[in-house]
């Protein structure tokens, strides 16, 4: 129930509304087509009031249609309507193709109001009876101009249309006022929509492109068919009537051609003259050009940037190696001076000592000792460094006689103990390098290189190995020793076959003996102490007990862990070591293993001197 | 006309024509109303819908299944590798485009999506010209609302090559509206619809205004991890429990038997949709052992529970999306094949305790059928082609209301024209007003939501003064026109005396 006013309510717009918003709709739906006609025509059923005036000028526009009267219209030849101009014969000859099919409609009404045949006879005008009557020119008109194909034949070979191309002198001079009108002409018969224009001299590349590209690829509607000599529809059998479309067909073709021909031509000659392309194309040129002197320059440019990047690093190298020279030599001057200052100074130390000394009277009383203690002062002099002779001076410039003695004498003792030592220590180096020497001749004399037993075993067997007749056998066999050989002395061809016949002149039954000695030595080394000398050999697993203080030692705790793991994890245990790597702790698989390949040998090597010895005593 | 009407999904594809004024579902050769989406390559030919369905049991590495999922997607695509991980035919790269390698006997074949849609979509005209003769291709296809442009493309570059004349793609929750015709016969009036699809392997939700006979789309949510086969596979998994308690045996790592059981669990399902128990049976599942279990509807409900709640709380979600509660949503529409299950209409039901939920139509035919009615208003048509703008419509942008008063004399706004109405439009209504009064105000608000219309919301009042006095109540004719900019003419009419009065409101700049 609406409300009532109130006194001084009136009429009026208090706020603006707000504005619509766009939404996206789904495209079903009835509804939706019907908005969509609606919009695509653009008019809407609930504005037809407000959109009425519009279309009501617009009919009224049809109504002023001009029908101008065709003069000739009465001495048509209804016979010859092929060539009758239909558009003129509805006064619509200034209109022509652009008609509507509305105004044509009603050009048709008018024209029939006016000439048919029964209005004039009521007039009282004589009518030709039959089908001459001019009247049928007008009903012809109708049937082509009112259907939509045959209005296009027919305008394809509008009588009015100027097929004329512009010849080439007239399109050199003012080009767009020649081809301007003819393109427009022509772009009558394209299928597209939107005909670009010719435009004119400042024309932007892309325009002009456009422009070409659509001429070139002109897609024209104009056909033929008009021109047909022979009608399908006369025809009175199949036969004949393939036969007439056959003749139809290449008459079409052939004017087709002709006429894509007549558009290319067109284009042609238009291109040709067009003062823009050929201004592009001069730009093109120019711009190439200076694109190409841009490279070059580029170019060089770089390069010569180049160039001077690597003189500067060439330079740049070769400052920094003069430095370092530079460097280089400061410092070894440096080192120089320095070792001459001190050289200096340790020369005028010992010349204080001595001189100190001297004063002293080398502490001595009498002339032999002063002689020993002249030598002991050489010594100290010669033996001393720079800072503890400076100490000494020190002490013994500020001492009296009794100290400086006792001092010098401490000095001179020190000196001499630790001569003595250097001298032991040379002494026993001898020794040992006498007693290894000593070692390694013990097997057998002869020869300047010594040979052991480990070698003649090795000799023994190379000779059985490379028996006579071996190519060099010689130098195969010392070849041979020098790989084997576990002492490390390098023999010659020459050394070997000495020792080898040497060993010959021996009685085989010594020789046997030496095999004995070295079989027994070599049981005797593994069963007692594992072999210090197995280099040859390169195999890690000697390596922890030969050496005592490499790895670590099995200590008596580990070692009954281990056995106690290996007996309880018997061999059939997977993963048997892991186990007892486990249980012995601080120890690794590899340690256990090798530890124990170890013991089996050690093992192995006490049962096997045991059993020599019970033999031996049998024996 | 006759048109063809085409819902193409990710498990099941169905056709519906349009003839003699209304919409059928056709069955195909098979007499099934829905073919299964699957492609079966064999040596020498290709079979597509049930039978390369039964026959994947001992041909899955040469049967293409839900080719849905990767139509039109570039091969890093994460749903399209979703698709490749769970396919049992091989799926290669090649330049970014996913390709199916299809093993032919003596070689290897590669096989684009678009290949196997496009044998789907064959099959679909085949038995869509079962029906109507070889001459009708004028289709109507559906599409998923979130399907992209490039999908679009391809569903459509697939269909073509089958033969259709493709006259649109259409939204499924659109064709599911129509099918039903909701808002087709007086485009008057505003509502909100939702769509529920449950589909073979995706949930869709979708809210939908519908305003003079337009649809919008207000929101939507999609749920790729449920759908029919989860259902399935839930029940699969019951059935190989059952066997294993029985027998003592685990199936679940035969491939071939949990193939069987889905096979006989999916049949199970769908008895379970119209009767009170169902009967699996299996020979030799396993070890050449059979297989037999009643299921009862129950049993399947509590087996699905946990699921049916997932299908349930996206509805939930996007209500709260949109800002709408349950009474705000006029109509439910039921989609997709496993929308039947009795258990989730009662509960979408309780949901919606006062909504009426269209489940007349079978719901996995709702989209086809709706796709043929459009395919029907758009044969014949000349201008089907749309361009993108078209899309977008000029909508009034707020609700424009009325001030009256109630028989107790309090403010009651009433809506002439409201929000999201596409325009121009025009309204006409027919407002009362006592006749012991000799004025009339006509005042007029605009607002947006629920909020009582203000005094700053007052776009204009018109005023008809001098009435003669009479006994009944007068009519007063008020005509409200809104052009597409959004301004507003309204004419109001004495019906009596013909006194009336007009105002133009602009568009605020």
């Amino acid at each position: 129930m609406l409300k009532e006013a109130l006194e001084g309510q009136v009429t009026a717009v208090c706020n603006a509304i707000t504005a619509s918003v766009q939404f996206q709709v789904e495209p079903v739906g009835r509804w939706f087509e019907a908005f969509l006609k609606r919009r695509t025509r653009n008019v809407s059923a609930s504005f037809r009031e407000l959109e009425e005036e519009k279309e009501l000028s617009e009919e009224s526009e049809d109504e002023d249609l001009q029908l101008e009267e065709y003069p000739m219209l009465k001495t048509l030849d209804p016979k010859d309507w092929k060539n009758q101009d239909h558009y003129a014969v509805f006064g619509l000859g200034h209109l022509r193709y652009k008609a509507t099919q509305k105004q044509i409609k009603a050009a048709h009404k008018a024209m029939v109001l006016k000439h048919h045949p029964d209005k004039r006879k009521a007039a009282g005008e004589k009518i030709v009876e039959g089908d001459n009557d001019y009247f049928t020119c007008i009903t012809k008109a109708y049937e082509i101009l009112s259907d939509p194909v045959k209005r296009r034949a027919f305008d394809s070979v509008d009588p009015t249309f100027d097929n004329a191309v512009p010849s080439k002198s007239e399109g050199k001079e003012n080009f767009f006022k020649v081809y301007a009108p003819v393109f427009e002409r022509n772009a009558r018969w394209t299928n597209k929509k939107y005909v670009p224009n010719l435009g004119d001299m400042s024309a932007s590349f892309e325009e002009v492109d456009a422009f070409y590209s659509f001429w070139y690829n002109f897609d024209s509607w104009r056909e033929f068919s008009y021109l047909d000599e022979e009608e399908k529809e006369k025809a009175e059998c199949r036969d004949e009537r393939r036969w007439i479309e056959k003749q139809n067909r290449g008459a079409r073709a052939q004017r087709k051609k002709e006429e894509m021909n007549r558009i290319r031509t067109l284009v042609d000659t238009a291109y040709s003259f067009d003062p823009r392309i050929k201004k592009f194309k001069d730009d093109e040129k120019a711009r190439k050009e200076a694109e190409k002197k841009a490279k070059v320059d580029a170019k060089r440019k770089e390069q010569e940037e180049k160039e001077r990047a690597r003189q500067a690093e060439l330079e740049a190298a070769r400052l920094a190696k003069e430095k370092e020279e530079e460097e280089a030599k400061q410092v070894a001057m440096q080192a120089k001076k320095e070792k001459e200052i001190q050289k200096k100074a340790s020369k005028k130390e010992r010349q204080k000592l001595r001189t100190t000394c001297k004063n002293w009277n080398y502490f001595a009383d009498n002339e032999s000792e002063s002689v020993k203690m002249m030598e002991e002062v050489e010594k100290l002099c010669d033996r001393l460094e720079l800072l503890s002779m400076q100490s000494l001076n020190e002490v013994l410039a500020s001492s009296t006689k009794e100290e400086s003695k006792t001092a010098i004498e401490k000095m001179i003792q020190e000196v001499n103990a630790q001569l003595l030592k250097e001298k032991e220590e040379t002494e026993a180096r001898a020794r040992q390098s006498s007693k290894s020497s000593e070692q390694s001749s013990s097997g057998a004399g002869g020869g300047s290189k010594t040979w052991n037993e480990d070698d003649l075993q090795l000799l023994i067997k190379a000779v059985n190995l490379f028996p006579a007749g071996t190519n060099a056998r010689w130098e195969v066999i010392a070849n041979y020793m020098n790989l084997h050989s576990t002492s490390g002395i390098r023999r010659n061809a020459k050394d070997v076959i000495n020792k080898a016949k040497n060993l010959q002149k021996l009685d085989p039954i010594q020789k046997d003996e030496i095999n004995k000695k070295a079989f027994e030595k070599f049981k005797k080394e593994h069963s007692v102490v594992p072999p210090t000398v197995d280099n040859a050999v390169p195999s890690e697993r000697f390596e922890g007990s030969s050496a005592d203080g490499t790895a670590s030692p099995w200590t008596t705790e580990e070692q009954k862990l281990l056995e106690q793991a290996l007996k309880t994890f018997p061999v059939s245990t997977p993963e048997r070591w892991e186990k007892i790597a486990g249980v012995v702790p601080g120890r690794s698989k590899k340690e256990c293993m090798k530890r124990y390949k170890e013991l089996v040998e050690m093992v192995k090597a006490k049962k096997a001197a045991q059993e020599q010895v019970s033999t031996k005593s049998k024996k | 006309m006759a048109a063809i009407g085409v819902h193409f999904g990710c498990t099941c594809a169905c056709v519906a024509i349009f003839k003699d004024g209304r919409a059928d579902v056709i069955a195909n050769d098979s007499g099934d109303r829905v073919t299964p989406a699957v492609v079966a390559y064999r040596e020498r030919e290709q079979i597509v819908g049930l039978a390369a369905k039964q026959g994947r049991i001992r041909n899955a590495s040469n049967t293409v299944v839900k080719v849905k999922q990767i139509l039109g997607r570039s091969y890093d695509d994460p749903q399209a590798q979703k698709h490749i991980a769970e396919s049992k035919c091989s799926v290669i790269d090649k330049d970014q485009k996913p390709r199916y390698e299809i093993d032919t006997g003596e070689d290897t074949k590669l096989v684009p999506p678009e290949e196997v849609a496009k044998l789907i979509f064959s099959k679909m005209k085949e038995t869509a010209q079962s029906a109507l003769g070889s001459d009708v291709n004028d289709a109507v296809i559906t599409v998923p609302f979130e399907f992209g442009e490039k999908q679009k493309n391809a569903l459509r570059q697939a269909a073509m090559a089958a033969g259709f004349n493709v006259l649109r793609l259409i939204h499924e929750p659109s064709a599911a509206l129509l099918a039903y015709g909701i808002g087709q016969e007086s485009p008057t009036g505003k509502s909100y619809v939702l769509v529920y699809k449950l589909g073979g392997t995706s949930l869709s939700v979708t809210v939908m205004e519908v305003n003079s006979g337009m649809y919008r789309v207000l929101a939507t949510q999609t749920d790729d991890s449920i759908g029919g086969e989860c259902f399935t596979e839930a029940l699969a998994q019951h059935l190989a429990s059952e066997f294993q308690r029985t027998y003592k045996q685990d199936v679940r790592g035969n491939p071939r038997a949990m193939m069987k059981l889905m096979n006989s669990a999916d049949a199970a399902k769908h008895t379970l949709s119209t009767l009170g128990s169902s009967n699996c049976f299996v020979d030799s599942l396993h070890d050449g052992m059979d297989f037999d279990c009643n299921v009862s509807r129950a049993r399947f409900e509590l087996v699905c529970s946990l699921l049916f709640n997932k299908s349930i709380q996206p509805i939930k979600n996007l209500l709260d999306q949109v800002g709408l509660s349950a009474n705000d949503i006029n109509k439910v529409v039921l989609c997709g094949g496993s929308a039947r299950i009795p258990k989730l209409q009662q509960m979408i039901r309780d949901l919606f305790p006062d909504v009426e939920l269209l489940n007349t139509i079978p719901t996995d035919e709702v989209i086809p059928i709706g796709a043929a009615i459009e395919a029907g208003i758009l044969v014949g048509k000349d201008s089907s082609f749309l361009d993108e703008e078209s899309f977008a419509v000029e909508c009034c942008a707020k609700d424009i209301l009325v001030k009256e008063a109630d028989d107790s004399g309090a403010d009651v706004y009433t809506v002439l024209l409201p929000s999201g109405t596409p325009l121009p439009a025009r309204r006409h209504h027919t407002l009362q007003s006592p006749g012991s009064v000799s004025s009339v105000c006509f005042e007029l608000y605009q607002s947006i939501g629920k909020n009582c219309a203000t005094e700053a919301n007052k776009v204009a009042q018109i005023v008809l003064k001098d009435l003669e006095k009479i006994e009944e109540t007068r009519d007063i004719i008020t005509v409200l026109t809104m052009k597409r900019d959004g301004s507003l003419h309204v004419t109001c009419t004495e019906q009596g005396t013909g006194k009336s009065e007009a105002i133009t409101i602009e568009v605020a700049s």
